[in-house]
């Protein structure tokens, strides 16, 4: 069985030596080089997935845990880890010159750092993995030559460094309280954590790794980044990124936080970024901040789901988010020629059936239309805040089910500015067909998913009772030596 | 409005530090970690340098990490700069190109033992390549018509990179964990001790050098097309 670790280290390594291969008799192979790396590591993943038994650790540089970092592979680290290379190989940067060369370099280092985020047991390993992930996409973002996209960029390293210097000092206090770093050793040290201090330093930490995750307090950028980043970019962002960032917070909180106040935490912020997502995407007028601002919301509703106990949060939680990666993802590729005011589609549907019909399809999946995947997993949080039954949760069922309402507005107002009579000059823009492929291959995962509803329900399952079991990670983690499988 | 909720943000914010600052007990933390790595050092890694030995050894994988960062800064960079082209500018003077010329010799050779030495001695790969891309820049500062070679920085950087990981891969094709420090430690404090960690920060340096001195130069020549 292939090492994992490669699934971080080859994209690094196609990452650097990227930019050498730009100009000359080895061109060809530079343009190879990013797709093969992704569709190798795609391929590793995927055995290790299909062949998975019980969750594993790396004692990466041989030196055992808590010393060294540790890589911890469970069914849900391997999820989110398989998730990556293939949504970046889907939404791979085409290629155009020097620049082209160096924004592949960057989607290399940001796939890289998302794996790194799935399988690092390590919180200071997370925050360089997080960094590096930034880092990667202030250049995407910037890379896009206009100067919103500057502005944009600009609003976002600001905002993402007031994130991480939280962040960072989140782990300080942690370090402080406990010396060590390692998220099985600090699992075993529960009750060091749960006082008043640990709760500060969740808060910071959640503030820290929520600014990519679109979290409540720190989502200012979203808009006017997704405004102004190429589309592609911003389905990187939208949908991958902010999933990975997600499962962070999801590990921190199990592992380390396990009590009811980072819980309540957690579904308060996640309530106020519904509010607030799905009225700001109900005023937007433009394509791209519309659904931006949804995105916010969406990652509300996901907090919510992850803020409930045991394995039913769980399950909720990472239907939740997946639903979303797949949809928004697909929504973001279909509004590449769709940007500026909304009122300029009129009539889209008759030059594009194609785009119109997918963005219909994922619309009614992502306002939850029975039966496409978006109803289970609304479905699925709604009946855990039902179960939990405190006020707070009713007031999260609330929250969740009036911003399906206040979707449901916006989101038929475009559908039926797409399918109306064509208001003459201009015409409407309409897609290429490298993007109606990619948009049409997450439709087919969508549908497919919702044809094998079954199946995904028994394999989220088998995920969640496993993702919820800390003793298992401490045990497999701090027992791993030198010797790994 | 939003400057309101920001101040609201960050008056929280400081309150909270303040608080937590003020509940802290300083002066006795617990070293869960430290006091293990201390002992641990000399037998496991075998280089006199503690901080090497976290650094190369320990938490490899956040210096990889770093190297990663740093690259994905400079290339955001020469995203957001473009390559401009090296135009003609008015000469440093004859003090500060016999300077550059005199400094330039010094600063290699400092540069280079620190980072060689970075097992030994404080220092290492971060620190020496800081000095190394000084000694590349400070020419270009005295003679601003020159040409800076871009091609063969972009090389440095690229395979210097590739070999840190290439020394990881290698471990794990022995059979290894990703980044196990290669062949023996040596008798500590010798120059050629540590295992394979030297070698790291060799690549370390490099890579830190020609990547700062790549954004140097043209951060350098963007400021002259601009102004």
């Amino acid at each position: 069985m292939t090492d994992l670790t490669l699934a971080v280290a080859l994209p690094l390594l196609a990452a650097f030596v990227r930019p050498l291969f730009n100009a000359g008799a080895l061109r060809w192979l530079g343009q190879l080089i990013g797709p093969v790396v992704l569709a190798l590591v795609t391929v590793i993943l995927f055995a290790h997935w299909s062949t998975f038994s019980e969750p594993f650790a790396i004692a990466l540089g041989g030196f055992a845990p808590p010393l060294g970092i540790a890589f911890y592979v469970d069914r849900m680290a391997l999820l989110f880890a398989l998730a990556v290379p293939l949504v970046t190989l889907l939404l791979w940067p085409g290629d155009d010159g020097a620049d082209g060369a160096r924004r592949q370099s960057l989607t290399l280092l940001l796939a890289a750092s998302l794996t790194g985020l799935a399988l690092s047991g390590d919180l200071f390993n997370l925050y360089v993995f997080y960094e590096l992930a930034a880092v990667a996409s202030y250049g995407l973002v910037a890379g896009n030559g206009s100067s919103a996209g500057y502005v944009a960029a600009f609003r976002y390293l600001m905002i993402s460094a007031l994130g991480s210097v939280v962040g960072l000092l989140g782990i300080g206090l942690v370090y402080f309280k406990t010396g060590t770093l390692n998220l099985a050793e600090l699992a075993t040290l529960g009750n060091e954590l749960a006082d008043p201090q640990g709760l500060a330093a969740f808060a910071m930490l959640a503030i820290g790794f929520g600014v990519k995750a679109e979290m409540f307090p720190v989502n200012g950028w979203v808009p006017e980044v997704y405004g102004a980043a190429s589309r592609r970019v911003a389905a990187l962002l939208a949908g991958l990124a902010s999933k990975l960032a997600v499962l962070v917070i999801v590990r921190i909180l199990l592992l380390m936080f396990p009590s009811d106040e980072a819980r309540q935490l957690l579904l308060v912020l996640g309530i106020l970024g519904v509010v607030s997502g799905e009225l700001a995407a109900y005023q937007a007028r433009d394509m791209a901040r519309m659904l931006g601002w949804s995105s916010i919301g969406q990652l509300g509703i996901v907090f919510i789901a992850f803020s409930l106990p045991g394995e039913a949060g769980l399950v909720a939680g990472v239907a939740a988010a997946l639903h979303h990666l797949v949809v928004k993802s697909a929504l973001f590729v279909l509004a590449g020629p769709w940007g500026g005011a909304i009122d300029r589609l009129r009539g889209a549907a008759t030059v594009s059936a194609l785009g119109a019909g997918l963005f219909v399809l994922f619309a009614l999946s992502l306002l939850g239309l029975p039966p496409l995947p978006g109803f289970w997993s609304k479905f699925l949080v709604i009946g855990g805040l039902a179960d939990a039954g405190t006020a707070l949760h009713y007031l999260g069922m609330a929250a969740v089910l009036t911003g399906t309402v206040i979707e449901g507005a916006y989101l038929l107002r475009v559908i039926t500015t797409l399918y109306a009579p064509p208001a003459g000059s201009p015409a409407p823009p309409r897609q290429r067909g490298s993007d109606l492929l990619t948009a049409g291959l997450f439709g087919i995962a969508l549908l497919a998913a919702a044809v094998m509803i079954d199946p995904l329900w028994q394999t989220l399952d088998a995920l969640a009772v496993s993702g919820v079991d800390t003793a298992a990670y401490q045990q497999t983690v701090l027992a791993a030596q030198e010797a790994h499988p | 409005m939003r400057n309101i909720a920001t101040l609201l943000f960050l008056g929280g914010l400081a309150f909270l530090l303040i608080v937590i600052t003020g509940s802290l007990d300083f002066g006795a933390p617990p070293m869960r970690i430290g006091t293990q790595i201390q002992a641990a050092t000399a037998g496991d890694v075998g280089t006199a340098n503690i901080v090497t030995a976290v650094v190369l050894g320990y938490r490899g994988l956040d210096t990889l990490g770093e190297l990663s960062i740093l690259f994905a800064a400079a290339t955001a960079g020469g995203l957001v700069l473009g390559s401009a082209a090296a135009r003609a500018r008015p000469d440093g003077g004859f003090i500060l190109r016999a300077g550059a010329d005199l400094m330039f010799p010094l600063l290699l050779i400092a540069g280079l033992y620190i980072v060689i030495h970075g097992h030994l001695t404080p220092g290492g790969g971060f620190q020496g390549g800081v000095i190394l891309a000084a000694a590349f820049f400070l020419p270009l500062l005295a003679r601003p018509g020159t040409t800076p070679g871009h091609r063969w920085l972009m090389w440095i950087e690229g395979l210097s990179g590739a070999t840190f990981i290439v020394i990881g891969l290698l471990a794990l094709y022995r059979g290894d964990a990703f980044l196990t420090p290669l062949f023996d430690h040596g008798t500590l404090g010798e120059l050629v001790s540590g295992g394979s960690l030297p070698l790291l920060y060799l690549a370390v340096g490099l890579k830190v050098g020609a990547e700062l001195a790549g954004l140097l130069m043209r951060l350098a020549q963007d400021d002259e097309v601009t102004s």
